[in-house]
C-alpha cells in the first residue's frame, strides 16, 4: 500500500500490452534473466564449499561432487547452465538483430545487450579456471595468451590477467574475485539499464506482419505502447513460463544423457602445469576467435580483425541507418549475416578438431 | 554520428597497417608457445643428441625416449643420467651429478634409484644373483629396453624374449600365475578411467590400484612362481576392495542419472501443460 505495489502490478503486468505479432523469440530475454538467476543460486551454493587455492580447488570441487548432499546437482547445473546461458544470450542477440529491433530509438538497448553478452562470456571464462582441472588450466593458458598478439599493451594485459608469466595461484585468486565479486555488480548494473530502457522505450514489434510503426521520425520521446495488443498476463507470461520449463528440461537432458558434452576427460583431472595435454582448446564460445587467430598468419591482424568486429557489433545500430527493419527485404545485410554465421560455425567446428 | 564512428575506426586501423610488418618475430614466438600446438623441449641433452654433430648411434636416443613410457610420465634424461639439462656447458659435469651410462652389471642399481622394491626383489632372484656373480644373466634393459621403454605388462614374458637365454617352460608357468591378477588390474584401471569420464575423480582408488600393481609387479621380479602364487590372495583382496568402491560409485552415478531424468521429465511435463494452456487461450 505504502509503495503502491498494487499499482505497479496493475500497470506493469495486468494492463501491460504487447504487440500481437510477437513470436516465441521474444521470450529469450526473459530466459536469459532466468538463466542468470539459476547461475546466482547454484553459484552461491558452490561458493559455500569451494576453496580458491590450487592445492584445494580441485579437491573442494570433488568434495562438492561426492560428499556435499546434492552438491553434484548444483555443480552440474552451474556448469551446464553457464554454457546454456551464453547460448541463450547469443540467440537473443541474433533474433533481435534479425528482427531489426536494435534500430532507433533502441540503439542503447542493443549496446547494453552487447555488453551483457561480453560480460557473460567473461563470466564463463573466469569460472572455467576455478575447478583447477587440466582442461580449465590449459584453456585459461590459451585464452590469457591471446591478448599477447596485440603489440605493446598485449603482454601487460596478459600479465595482469595471470598475475605473472604463467597461470598460477594468483591467476586463480584474480579469476575467482572477477567471477564472484567484480562481474556480478557490473552485470546487474548493465541488466538494470537494459531493462529500464526496454520499459522506458517500450518493446519493439516484429517487422513481419501488419504492425510496423517505427518508421515515424524521432523528434521527441514517446513510450511505445500497444493498446490493442495482447495482455502481458497471462498470454505472454505463459509463453515465458513454458520456455523456462523447456530451458530447465534441456539443462537436465544434457546432465542426464550428454554428461560429457561440457566435461571431457581433462575436466576431471587435476591441473598439472608441467604436463601439456595433447589437444588444448578453449571453451566452445571462444573456439571461433581462437581458430581465426591460429589461421591468420599475422597474429596482430588476427586480433585486430576480431576487435574491429566486436566494435562494429556493439555499434551496429549507429552504423545501420536504413529504416527497413525486415531483414528479408535487405539481401546484402542478410548475405553478410549468413556469411558471418557460417564462418563462425565452421571456425567453431574446425577449432574442435 | 555514422561518419564519426567510421572515422574513429579508420584511425584505429591506421596504426595496424604500419605496425603489421614488425610482427613476424612476435608471431614466431607466439607460435612456439605450448598452447599454439607446438611444444618446445628446452632440454640441452635432447638438442645436442639430435644434432648432426652427434654420432649416428646416439642420435636416435631422443626419438626413442619421446615415444617411451618415461617421457609420457615426465621422466627426463637427467632423472636417470644426472647432469644439468638446462646448461649446455655443464650438462655432463660430474659436479652437476652426471652419471653417464652404467656398465651392464650396474644397470639394476641405475634403474633401482627409482624402482626400489623391484631392485630388492630382482637382486634376490635367480636373474639378479647370476648377474651379480658375473654370470650370463639379463639386466633390466634386456626385457624392458633402455630409452624406448614401454609400459610394463605381462606381454613382456614371451617366447621370443625368454628363449634368448633359456627355455620358455618356467616363464610360461609364471605368466599363467600372473595372468588373472594382471588382467583384473587392467580391467579395474579401465573402470577408473571410465569413472573419470563420468565426472568422478577416484583418486584414492587410483592410488590404491597403482600401489597394488607396483607391489605385485615388484614381487614378480623375484621370478619365484610359488611366492607369486602364495601371495596372490593378498592382492586379490586389495583388488576386491577397489572393485567394491567402483561398484558403489557406479550405483551413485545411476541414482544421479535417475534423479536428473526425473527432473527433466517434470520440467518437460510442466512446460507441455503450460503450452497447452496457451494454445487453449489462443483459440
Amino acid at each position: 500500500m505504502r509503495i503502491g505495489l498494487d499499482n505497479i502490478i496493475q500497470t506493469q503486468v495486468i494492463d501491460y500490452r504487447i504487440p500481437k505479432n510477437t513470436n516465441i523469440f521474444y521470450t529469450l530475454g526473459f530466459l536469459a534473466v532466468v538463466a542468470y538467476g539459476i547461475q546466482v543460486v547454484t553459484g552461491i551454493l558452490l561458493l559455500i564449499y569451494y576453496v580458491p587455492h590450487p592445492d584445494h580447488a580441485f579437491g573442494s570441487v570433488q568434495d562438492i561432487m561426492t560428499k556435499v548432499p546434492y552438491g553434484w546437482l548444483f555443480r552440474e547445473m552451474h556448469a551446464v547452465g553457464s554454457n546454456l546461458m551464453i547460448t541463450v544470450v547469443m540467440l537473443h542477440m541474433v533474433t533481435v538483430f534479425l528482427m531489426g529491433n536494435y534500430k532507433r530509438p533502441r540503439e542503447l538497448t542493443w549496446l547494453g545487450g552487447g555488453l551483457i553478452l561480453i560480460i557473460t562470456i567473461i563470466f564463463g571464462l573466469s569460472g572455467y579456471l576455478l575447478p583447477w582441472t587440466q582442461l580449465s588450466y590449459w584453456a585459461t593458458t590459451i585464452v590469457t595468451s591471446m591478448p599477447t598478439a596485440f603489440p605493446v599493451i598485449g603482454e601487460p594485459i596478459s600479465q595482469i590477467l595471470r598475475g605473472g608469466d604463467h597461470v598460477t595461484a594468483t591467476t586463480l585468486s584474480r579469476f575467482f574475485a572477477l567471477h564472484v565479486a567484480i562481474l556480478p555488480p557490473i552485470f546487474l548494473a548493465l541488466m538494470g539499464v537494459h531493462l529500464f530502457l526496454i520499459n522506458r522505450i517500450g518493446i519493439s514489434a516484429t517487422p513481419f506482419g501488419k504492425i510496423d510503426e517505427e518508421k515515424r521520425p524521432l523528434t521527441e520521446y514517446k513510450r511505445k505502447t500497444y493498446p490493442d495488443g495482447y495482455p502481458y498476463y497471462p498470454t505472454f507470461f505463459q509463453k515465458q513460463m513454458y520456455m523456462m520449463m523447456a530451458y530447465l528440461a534441456v539443462m537436465f537432458f544434457i546432465m542426464t544423457f550428454l554428461p560429457t558434452l561440457f566435461f571431457p576427460s581433462e575436466a576431471n583431472i587435476p591441473a598439472d602445469p608441467f604436463k601439456t595435454p595433447h589437444a588444448i582448446k578453449p571453451a566452445w564460445y571462444l573456439l571461433a576467435p581462437y581458430q581465426l587467430l591460429r589461421l591468420i598468419p599475422n597474429k596482430f591482424f588476427g586480433i585486430m580483425i576480431q576487435l574491429i568486429l566486436i566494435v562494429v557489433f556493439l555499434l551496429w545500430p549507429f552504423l545501420d541507418i536504413q529504416k527497413e527493419k525486415n531483414v528479408l527485404k535487405r539481401p546484402v545485410l542478410r548475405g553478410v549475416f549468413l556469411f558471418l554465421l557460417v564462418m563462425w560455425v565452421v571456425l567453431l567446428f574446425w577449432g574442435r578438431t | 554520428m555514422k561518419y564519426l564512428i567510421l572515422g574513429g575506426m579508420l584511425l584505429f586501423l591506421f596504426p595496424l597497417t604500419v605496425y603489421a610488418d614488425y610482427q613476424q618475430d612476435f608471431e614466431n614466438e607466439f607460435l612456439t608457445k605450448p598452447w599454439a600446438g607446438v611444444q618446445v623441449e628446452e632440454n640441452v641433452c635432447i638438442s645436442c643428441h639430435s644434432s648432426e654433430q652427434m654420432k649416428p648411434e646416439f642420435r636416435t636416443i631422443p626419438e626413442e625416449w619421446q615415444a617411451s613410457w618415461h617421457a609420457q610420465n615426465n621422466v627426463s634424461c637427467e632423472h636417470c643420467h644426472g647432469g644439468d639439462s638446462k646448461d649446455a656447458a655443464l650438462a655432463m659435469s660430474p659436479q652437476r651429478g652426471f652419471l653417464g651410462s652404467p656398465q651392464y652389471k650396474d644397470v639394476p642399481q641405475f634403474c633401482g634409484k627409482c624402482h626400489i622394491a623391484i631392485l630388492t626383489n630382482f637382486l634376490e632372484s635367480g636373474h639378479g644373483k647370476a648377474l651379480m656373480a658375473g654370470k650370463k644373466a639379463p639386466n633390466c634393459v634386456v626385457c624392458h629396453g633402455s630409452h624406448n621403454i614401454r609400459k610394463a605388462g605381462i606381454d613382456i614374458i614371451s617366447v621370443q624374449l625368454c628363449t634368448k637365454c633359456h627355455s620358455y617352460e618356467r616363464a610360461k608357468v609364471m605368466k599363467q600365475a600372473l595372468f588373472l591378477t594382471e588382467t583384473r588390474i587392467g580391467e579395474l584401471g579401465k573402470k577408473l578411467e571410465e569413472l573419470k569420464h563420468e565426472g568422478v575423480y577416484p583418486e584414492t582408488d587410483e592410488q590404491s590400484l597403482f600401489s597394488t600393481q607396483a607391489e605385485f609387479r615388484a614381487l614378480f621380479h623375484t621370478v619365484d612362481v610359488n611366492l607369486v602364487k602364495d601371495r596372490t590372495g593378498e592382492f586379490t583382496a586389495k583388488l576386491d576392495l577397489i572393485d567394491k568402491n567402483i561398484q558403489n560409485t557406479y550405483s551413485l552415478l545411476k541414482f544421479r542419472k535417475n534423479f536428473s531424468t526425473l527432473l527433466m521429465l517434470t520440467f518437460a511435463g510442466m512446460g507441455f501443460v503450460i503450452f497447452l494452456m496457451t494454445q487453449k487461450k489462443d483459440e
